[in-house]
């Protein structure tokens, strides 16, 4: 190994575990001694990986406040220093890492709403689309709709969470008190999405959720009639998955549609 | 990926690669979100904007969308803080690509990041570390700034970093390592007065010793900023304007380096636009006090 890169490595343990051998190398400023500069790169390396965790999750912190927030912030980035150049992906382990990790764990709510941040976050710069219009449906014979297969937005997205969240996450965005945190006794199914350039997120029925998902697998619109058909009242099935059909094609869910 | 394909192409023997100077821009400001909208619904008077190529090097929507409309109206320089310059671990060529790709979206008027390392062994700690001026750096960077230019057709700018601490066994100074690696690399220089003020004073050196130490034809880029004072060390934040004394250095700056593209760099405590115009304004002022008619 290179002097160069041995004081690389020397360095970078220093801050990242707080060995002390690097120390040897530098000499004190005329003014201050090497501990407390060498601590300038020890104190912002976590407080500015903590600081991209409060941009990427700003509702997560407006949920646990500073000091709570702060504190789960220093764990994960000590559990998992960054190996991204870019800071924009740091925060992207952080649902699962809540969700693994007591005693974050224990509060289901919390990787549910990071989860969901962690959604609206990569919708909000993921890849571009082109967007299926009402038109573009429209110009399909009514005889060959049951052939026709859909292509998601490149932006969306399908989270099952188990917790409330969604309802807290809208209280918190508009400034309200949230409600307590509750599991419900089934999943609250969210499709994610940017519209133009703003994120969006909705909750699903089940049949719609499942509806999504196969037609998001190339099913066609005529087979997933028939399962729809299997959830609810079958005579009106073509009509529901017409009607969700057309929200999604409104919300610009959709990327392509072709027999 | 085929890396044996994007590596230098080590017959060539006739030294750096040779490029044109880059032009003078005039006055900019770092681009920043939180002027978007001001910036799209106004015609503010700066000359230029710099974005961080890291904010842009994400898949789509309206980070993209918005830079393309600034870049119609704006000539747009490229400054990244994840090359990682003088790390001896290989290369992150996903990362090269990655930035060779936005260069060719967004056609900045150039490419610049800081002689610095910011990881190895995998790990990024998203800071600009600081490196030993010794023979042996000298060489590794020089050697990585040349596959870096070789990898993006292009010749790359360097800045100088605020650094906290300086290593036992450096043989050189920081300018003269400067000067050897724009010499032997072809490497422009990216002169941060604040960043000289800043070593300076936490190594107790003249700023002016430093300044007159970078080779004049070299330098292509002049960054102001703000930093906050620890008393017995100053810390790099960009979260204050510009202080006197750094404004002092600038003046001294252009009268070294003549006309040079200057911009005002605030990462943090971003104030509403007029205020940095403000900054942008004097810069300009500043630069025709100093340089007369040549300043335009």
């Amino acid at each position: 190994m290179s002097d160069l890169a041995r004081q690389q490595a020397d360095f970078q343990r220093g801050i990242l575990a707080d060995d002390d051998s690097v120390l040897v190398e530098i000499p004190d400023s005329p003014r201050e001694k090497r501990e407390t500069l060498f601590g300038v790169y020890r104190y912002a390396y976590g407080s500015r990986l903590v600081e991209a965790l409060r941009n990427d999750h700003e509702l997560l912190h407006a949920y646990l406040g500073d000091e709570m927030f702060d504190e789960m912030g220093h764990a994960y980035v000590k559990a998992r220093p960054s190996e991204h150049p870019n800071l924009r992906w740091f925060s992207q382990g952080l649902p699962e890492f809540l969700r693994a990790n007591a005693p974050y764990s224990e509060y289901p709510v919390v990787a549910d709403l990071a989860a969901l941040e962690k959604a609206l976050n990569d919708a909000f710069d993921g890849t571009d689309g082109t967007v299926v219009t009402l038109a573009d449906v429209a110009a399909f014979a009514p005889e060959i709709w049951k052939d026709l297969t859909f292509v998601a937005h490149p932006t969306a997205a399908r989270l099952d969470l188990t917790t409330n969240a969604a309802a807290i996450w809208r209280a918190l965005k508009a400034d309200e008190t949230p409600p307590d945190a509750t599991l419900p006794d089934e999943p609250v199914r969210i499709l994610v999405w940017r519209q133009d350039t703003t994120p969006m997120f909705r909750e699903l029925a089940a049949e719609e959720a499942m509806m999504w998902d196969e037609a998001a697998r190339g099913v066609p619109f005529g087979v997933l009639c028939s399962m729809l058909a299997t959830y609810d009242d079958p005579d009106n099935a073509a009509a529901r998955g017409a009607g969700y059909l057309h929200g999604w094609v409104t919300g610009g869910c959709l990327s392509g549609v072709s027999a | 990926m085929n890396v044996a394909s994007r590596l230098p192409d080590t017959s060539r023997t006739v030294g750096p690669l040779t490029s044109a100077k880059p032009p003078f821009l005039g006055f900019g400001l770092g681009l920043r979100h939180q002027h978007y909208d001001e910036i799209l619904s106004g015609s503010p008077p700066i000359d230029w904007f710099e974005i961080i190529s890291e904010n842009y090097m994400v898949p789509g929507g309206q980070p993209l969308q918005t830079l393309e409309k600034i870049r119609a109206r704006y000539p747009v320089v490229m400054h990244g803080v994840s090359l990682s310059i003088a790390s001896t671990a290989p290369p992150n060529f996903e990362y090269l690509q990655g930035l060779k790709d936005l260069a060719h979206r967004v056609e900045p008027k150039w490419v610049s990041d800081h002689l610095c390392w910011t990881g190895v062994h995998g790990k990024n700690l998203h800071d600009l570390l600081p490196i030993p001026y010794t023979q042996e750096a000298l060489d590794h960077v020089v050697s990585r700034v040349q596959l870096v230019q070789d990898f993006l057709g292009r010749a790359i700018v360097l800045e100088n970093v605020s650094t906290y601490v300086r290593f036992n066994n450096s043989e050189m100074t920081e300018w003269e390592f400067l000067t050897e690696l724009s010499r032997r690399s072809g490497c422009w220089l990216l002169f941060d007065v604040n960043n000289v003020y800043v070593s300076a004073f936490n190594h107790g050196y003249d700023p002016l010793t430093f300044l007159n130490g970078i080779p004049a034809d070299r330098v292509v880029q002049f960054h102001m900023a703000g930093h906050s004072h620890m008393g017995t060390h100053i810390i790099d934040t960009h979260d204050h304007p510009v202080c006197e004394d750094v404004w002092e250095l600038y003046a001294a700056a252009l009268r070294r380096f003549g006309r040079v593209s200057t911009m005002i760099e605030r990462d943090d405590n971003i104030p509403p636009l007029d205020e940095l115009i403000v900054e942008v304004n004097r810069t300009r002022e500043m630069a025709g006090q100093v340089l007369g008619q040549a300043a335009q």
